[in-house]
């Protein structure tokens, strides 16, 4: 695959400034501000019927925000398709078609010359484990195989910007992973990817940065490693030898420690530690207290980040409106 | 790589790559290839080999009919046709009409040549008369009949011969339930004709100038075309081809038309639509359908078009469509075609499923059907006040003005086709800009299909 040729504007990919969608009476996007750097690889999170779809339909243009500006590669995205790969939420093929008439269709369709097209797609078919699917036709594969040669259809063109929506969901965990990989090498080739999902282990293993979003509205925006730092809860799980009756004096003793609580099985424990005191010095001083079969400094997890935000924000997304775009 | 430059906007490679995709995923489906092109061409090789056909189908008649008059004149009558058939045969005389006719003058009884139900037979006859009385006992006879072991039983009553005048009676004809249809319709023919001469002859009239008083000439009508010559006349064809003409511009516009509705619609359902969209414009993916399913109406305009010509050109009267006309045609057919197809796309594209699109093609549909209810008044008078209005009122005017060229015997007034082309002409950019902006929206919504007024405002949305 060829490198991306990189633009001499040093403008984000793109751009959405106080963005606003409203179908009917629900607000769909609120006053969104986002920005994706070139070559970056960022999530757009949300619980379903957050907006994400919302927004990225906008960010192809295939529905025009009500208020607000929004550029996608220095303008228009309608001025820019053959420099934008997408795939859409709602997969969609021509059923009696073949594989390859279909995907050198879409080839074609974002200005690929016809010759080499055909070995091209034999090649990505290979690349993403669909070898001698070229000639079946599209209705013969199953949901999984079709959402891969639906993913073909959007990096094939090798452009400059890739549009997931939602691109794990439905797929078992050995095709996810080859998508992953794949995402991950469109990015290491200097990419711009932002992908939409709402399955937070596959944004925290692939986003360098992400976008949570809930009810239309943006509650945070940041990089992964910034996210997990700043929820960190501050915490140090033991482990002793002992058991935690036995070892929970000596660490309360502790300075710096706030709590101990023990879990159900009796076996292990949490330190909450105060804000004033490093959770490192915290484990040091642990392990030279009690001895212990394991200690580490707590992780939060994005899953952990996203329940706590979004029930900080008033729970759930609205139902899905029906008649809406 | 793409071209990064012209990666974007309005792009004419992109309309022609939808179009052909058009173009080829309905033309080679089996359905197509049978209803589109193999079906005219097995009519056109049916129509050329049916007369062979017929000809060739004739079974021999061999075998005894009995006649049962009141005099035995009639069976008299039959008798000598039948022998002078075989007389005909065994001479060589050979099928000629002028060759019979001269055999015939020269029999012993030559007012028989009023009966020419043999003239035309080419298969074996060899048929005995046995004559009978109407009043014997048939009952027997008509067992015979039954079982096969006659061909037929005659039976004239005694008023179809005596009355004066004739009683308006009719021959009994009774056949064997497997006597093949030629074999049936040649005796009835033949013992209706055998009564008229039976029934001359009791006058003592000559039946030869009676049957010549009465005839009535053929009317051998000719057209003298534009450089004076003669040409053939087919007063019915004359009817039929501007009916033709319409006919087929309208089955061509509404087949493509249609596939439109529904390949928007699948598009829609299957979803694919949105990834077609994340490649190319509304508009151009609407160009491309409507310029693809263009392709497929006019494949079927030449298939059905050419073995029309063809007929027409077997026939000698290719004259009476002259290249003018179809010149104005193709014109009135595109205009008819992007028209249709504008207000199906419309549609296709505002629904979810065919049966929603029902409800919104049906009132376009009723409006469309008033073409054929019009073909009959317009062809008798193309130049009338309804001939003349209609072809002004879109989008039934193309269909009209089709009807009105191809059938008129003088020239429509130049500034009526002008006129009927602008404002058909300037109906089709509306019906197109306006099936674009509905299609735009229409094809990203789903569930409840639109009202009229919910088009409209889609329509007129920035």
């Amino acid at each position: 695959m060829n490198p991306i040729i990189t633009n001499s504007t040093n403008e984000p990919a793109v751009i959405l400034r106080s963005v606003a969608k409203r179908f009917g009476s629900v607000q769909a996007v609120r006053e969104l501000d986002l920005e994706v750097a070139r070559g970056a690889l960022v999530g757009l999170l949300g619980p379903n019927g957050a907006g994400k779809s919302t927004a990225i339909r906008m960010i192809m243009s295939l529905i025009r925000q009500d208020s607000g500006e929004l550029r996608v590669l220095g303008g228009d995205a309608l001025d820019a398709k053959d420099r934008i790969g997408y795939l859409p939420e709602e997969r969609g093929l021509y059923r009696r078609m073949r594989v390859g008439e279909f995907l050198i269709y879409l080839g074609r369709l974002k200005g690929l010359p016809r010759q080499g097209l055909s070995s091209r797609v034999e090649s990505w078919l290979e690349r993403i484990e669909l070898p001698g699917v070229f000639r079946s036709r599209c209705q013969e594969l199953s949901k999984g195989m079709q959402q891969k040669v639906q993913f073909i259809g959007a990096v094939l063109h090798e452009p400059d910007l890739i549009v997931l929506d939602e691109p794990f969901s439905g797929l078992d965990p050995v095709n996810a992973r080859i998508l992953i990989s794949t995402v991950q090498d469109l990015h290491r080739q200097g990419r711009t990817i932002f992908l939409s999902t709402h399955q937070m282990a596959q944004a925290e293993q692939l986003c360098e940065r992400v976008v949570l979003i809930n009810r239309g509205e943006k509650i945070l925006d940041s990089t992964t490693r910034e996210v997990t730092q700043r929820f960190s809860p501050r915490a140090v799980e033991i482990e002793p030898l002992a058991g935690i009756h036995a070892a929970r004096s000596a660490l309360e003793a502790i300075p710096g420690i706030e709590s101990v609580k023990a879990a159900e099985d009796g076996r292990t424990a949490v330190l909450l530690v105060n804000e004033r005191t490093d959770p490192h010095a915290v484990m040091s001083l642990a392990l030279a207290a009690v001895p212990c079969r394991r200690i580490e400094i707590a992780r939060v997890s994005l899953d952990d980040v996203f329940v706590r935000l979004v029930t900080e924000h008033g729970g759930h997304a609205r139902q899905p409106v029906r008649g809406a775009a | 790589m793409i071209d990064k430059k012209n990666s974007g906007g309005f792009r004419f490679s992109r309309i022609m790559t939808i179009a052909i995709r058009e173009f080829r995923h309905t033309v080679l489906t089996k359905g197509f290839i049978f209803g589109a092109i193999l079906f005219p061409l097995v009519m056109f090789v049916v129509i050329g080999v049916m007369p062979f056909l017929l000809s060739n189908d004739q079974v021999p008649v061999r075998g005894t009919i009995v006649v049962a008059d009141s005099d035995g004149s009639v069976a008299q009558a039959i008798e000598i046709a039948f022998a002078r058939y075989q007389t005909k045969i065994q001479t060589g005389i050979g099928s000629s009409t002028a060759a019979l006719s001269d055999a015939l003058a020269k029999s012993q009884r030559g007012d028989v040549a009023a009966l020419d139900a043999l003239s035309d037979i080419t298969t074996t006859v060899e048929v005995t008369v046995r004559r009978m009385s109407i009043d014997d006992d048939l009952a027997g006879i008509r067992d015979q009949v039954q079982s096969g072991e006659l061909l037929a039983l005659v039976e004239v009553p005694a008023t179809l011969l005596e009355s004066d005048p004739p009683a308006d009676a009719d021959v009994s004809l009774l056949v064997p339930s497997n006597s093949p249809a030629k074999t049936t319709a040649l005796f009835a023919r033949i013992a209706r004709q055998a009564t008229v001469v039976a029934r001359v002859q009791r006058t003592g009239t000559d039946l030869a100038k009676a049957m010549a008083l009465v005839r009535e000439p053929q009317a051998q009508t000719a057209r003298l075309t534009s450089t004076g010559t003669k040409a053939k006349e087919n007063l019915e064809l004359r009817f039929m081809i501007p009916g033709g003409f319409m006919m087929l511009m309208w089955i061509a516009a509404f087949t493509s038309a249609n596939q439109l509705l529904t390949t928007t619609i699948e598009e829609k359902s299957s979803k694919v639509i949105e990834v077609l969209l994340s490649a190319t414009s509304p508009l151009e993916l609407l160009a491309g359908k409507i310029l693809g399913q263009g392709f497929v109406s006019l494949l079927m305009l030449s298939t059905y078009g050419a073995a029309g010509i063809a007929g027409l050109a077997f026939l000698t009267m290719l004259d009476i469509v002259p290249l003018s006309s179809l010149i104005l045609f193709f014109l009135w057919f595109l205009l008819a075609y992007f028209m249709v197809a504008s207000i199906m796309a419309a549609v296709g594209s505002a629904v979810s499923d065919l049966r929603e699109a029902q409800s919104l093609v049906q009132p376009a549909m009723i409006v469309m059907m008033i073409p054929l209810l019009l073909w009959l008044p317009i062809s008798e008078n193309p130049t009338g006040w309804l001939a003349t209005i209609t072809s002004f009122v879109p989008p039934i005017g193309p269909f009209v003005m089709v009807l009105r060229t191809t059938g008129a015997v003088e020239p429509i007034p130049f500034w009526q086709i002008g006129l009927a082309l602008a404002v058909n002409g300037f109906s089709t950019i509306a019906l197109v800009w306006i099936a674009s902006r509905v299609f735009r929206i229409g094809v990203l919504m789903q569930g409840k299909p639109p009202t009229p007024m919910e088009l409209l405002r889609w329509a007129r949305a920035r």
